[in-house]
């Protein structure tokens, strides 16, 4: 056993209880989502009842619901609008502490770009919230749905950026040098050696700034105005209402919304990175 | 676009002109002069972090100088990024962009100064016919092996005909017989195309088989230019002298001096003429250098030879190395070719006589 702690080669898989653990915890992950989706298709009216039978109309009351269609396409267009401005500035911003000569200040850059992980989303929920109120009352401009989407890219660019960063970091930049031997200008090299080669990383940020986007309960119900609500706020009025496996389904829905997203990502990461 | 169009033969060269490079405190090139002529394989040869990589990555634009200026024919590019200078590079990591195909590759440079689709076609064609990988245009660059993968680095380098292609150890990565091959390769690419190469390695014997001048450099400085038989035969100072090749260094006096060479008595009273160059000193405590192929050997005691005890004989097949310490304990070593009547290699231990023939031996400039 001393030997096997002593060497850095142990392989975990091969300790003791090994499997219940990671049986465990695949469990209490997935087991919930596993008992959300399968009760979705429950002929039972109530939630918590015992199975009843298959059935896909919780489905399609989903789907003809206004409420939730109006919701679902909502979250989708803030989500993919948050993915695209996030993801661009958070491309210029992983250049800018990647590229060129170190400068004054570039550390504290780095600081400022990954702080708003760790802030607890209450807090940066209530700060915007206070920082609307201000703007609101120094100039009479309401931003409606503007003020959602800049709370959503906010909270966004870290993620946006953590990826692309690695991904910069770990590409050789004797190759853009090479590209600029080549009479690349600053744009081209960009366009043709930088970009392509950065791919996998900006389709994992973009992903998870969607995903991130999408599911946001806490700083979204502290902004949306009336009439503002995402998917994950109309769900959550539904659960004070009486419950129906209809809403098994909707998560069941936006859970693949989700999974879809990354695995575009993924397909992407993939073909790009061989 | 038309100022890369220039053809490598129309007579335009390098100039470097007291050029220094300081990275904050660290002086990496310290006020060095160059002219590399037109059509020229040349090389800059040292240890490394001799400032060699420094100087080339300043003729290629990825640095500036500190002071000096670097002339292209009669153009300073001192201060021009890379993309504007005719100047390309094969990189030591060959730096290909692995996410395009050998001929994007090759056909990168030509792209990006706006030639048409036929003529890169054309001219990828026939890079790829001068590197020896015909119908390999549309393979993945990462698929290539290591030889394969050099090729195209060299024929992405040369397929703007650029007035000078750069090359950053690029024989380093490969095994001795791929090495040999592509040292023959290289000159060859160099005669056929008439483009100037400037070459960086840390390998003398590369540097010696391949250059037709070479520039040796030690802590950032330029200590001798000349062809491979100048810098071999008649190496400045001690550095050069040890750097390339085994050599010998033995003490004496200046004792008269008659335009290039001039007579040495050495610590043991014999007397030899040896080379002077124009940077040597004129009298006084001096050091010879010979090369150890160069000592003739013959009996202890004949006029004019130095006597001097065999410690160790070493054959190696073409010759024989001997390693000897004069009187005064001076190390010798003295290589003879190896013949077929063979048994002419001294006994451990025997006394023999050393000559040094006349015009064989340098004084050294310090």
């Amino acid at each position: 056993m001393a030997k096997a702690f002593t060497h850095g080669t142990a392989d975990v898989k091969k300790q003791p209880g090994f499997a219940v653990i990671a049986a465990i915890c695949i469990a209490v992950l997935y087991l919930p989502l596993m008992i959300i989706a399968t009760y979705s298709f429950n002929a039972a009216s109530n939630i918590g009842a015992a199975w009843k039978g298959f059935t896909i109309d919780w489905y399609a009351s989903a789907l003809q619901n206004r409420e939730f269609y109006d919701a679902a396409i909502l979250s989708i267009g803030l989500a993919f609008a948050a993915m695209v401005i996030s993801t661009v500035l958070a491309t210029a911003a992983a250049l800018g502490t990647t590229r060129g000569k170190r400068w004054r200040g570039q550390t504290a850059a780095f600081v400022t770009l990954t702080t708003p992980l760790v802030i607890p989303e209450i807090v940066t929920g209530i700060s915007l919230l206070a920082f609307f109120a201000a703007v609101a009352a120094l100039i009479d401009i309401n931003f409606g749905l503007g003020k959602l989407l800049i709370a959503h890219v906010t909270f966004c660019i870290p993620f946006a950026y953590l990826p692309i960063k690695a991904r910069l970091e770990g590409m050789d930049e004797t190759l853009e040098n090479a590209a600029a031997d080549l009479y690349a200008t600053r744009w081209q090299t960009f366009r043709y050696v930088t970009l392509p080669l950065v791919v996998p990383g900006i389709s994992s940020g973009a992903a998870l700034a969607f995903i991130v986007s999408f599911d946001d309960f806490t700083i979204t119900q502290l902004i949306a105005g009336p009439g503002e609500t995402t998917l994950p706020l109309y769900i959550y009025t539904r659960i004070r209402r009486a419950l129906t496996p209809e809403i098994n389904a909707m998560c069941t829905l936006l859970l693949m919304i989700s999974f879809i997203f990354i695995i575009l990502s993924f397909a992407i990461s993939k073909r790009r990175s061989q | 676009m038309t100022e890369f169009q220039s053809s490598a033969t129309s007579g335009s060269a390098v100039d470097m002109l007291g050029i220094v490079k300081d990275f904050d405190t660290f002086r990496a090139v310290d006020d060095v002069t160059l002219k590399i002529q037109p059509n020229e394989f040349f090389t800059l040869l040292g240890p490394s972090g001799c400032g060699k990589t420094t100087l080339l990555r300043l003729m290629a634009g990825f640095e500036t100088p500190t002071t000096g200026s670097i002339l292209l024919g009669t153009k300073d590019i001192s201060r021009l990024p890379p993309n504007h200078r005719p100047i390309n590079t094969v990189f030591q990591s060959y730096a290909l962009f692995p996410h395009m195909t050998v001929a994007e590759n090759i056909g990168f440079g030509l792209k990006m100064l706006g030639r048409s689709r036929s003529e890169i076609k054309v001219t990828v064609d026939e890079m790829l016919r001068l590197v020896r990988l015909e119908g390999r245009g549309d393979s993945l660059v990462t698929r290539l092996s290591g030889g394969q993968q050099q090729r195209v680095a060299l024929a992405r380098g040369l397929a703007p005909r650029p007035q000078i292609l750069l090359l950053d150890e690029p024989l380093s990565a490969l095994d001795l017989k791929l090495r040999q091959s592509m040292q023959i390769e290289l000159k060859r690419l160099q005669a056929e195309t008439g483009i100037t190469f400037v070459f960086v390695t840390h390998d003398q014997e590369e540097a010696l088989t391949m250059s037709d001048r070479i520039a040796v450099m030690n802590a950032g400085k330029v200590l001798q230019v000349g062809s491979s038989r100048d810098i071999y035969e008649h190496p400045a100072d001690r550095f050069v002298a040890g750097f390339i090749g085994e050599t010998n260094f033995l003490q004496g006096d200046l004792e008269a001096v008659d335009g290039m060479s001039g007579t040495v008595r050495l610590k043991n009273g014999v007397r030899v003429s040896a080379g002077l160059s124009e940077e040597a000193p004129r009298h006084g405590a001096i050091t010879i250098v010979i090369r150890p192929e160069h000592i003739e050997i013959t009996d202890v005691g004949a006029a004019g030879s130095i006597a001097a005890t065999v410690a160790t004989v070493v054959y190696f097949g073409t010759d024989t190395h001997i390693h000897t310490h004069l009187a005064d304990g001076t190390p010798v070593i003295i290589r003879q070719q190896n013949r077929r009547d063979g048994s002419r290699a001294p006994q451990t231990n025997a006394l023999i006589g050393l000559v040094l023939p006349l015009g064989a031996s340098q004084v050294l400039r310090d």
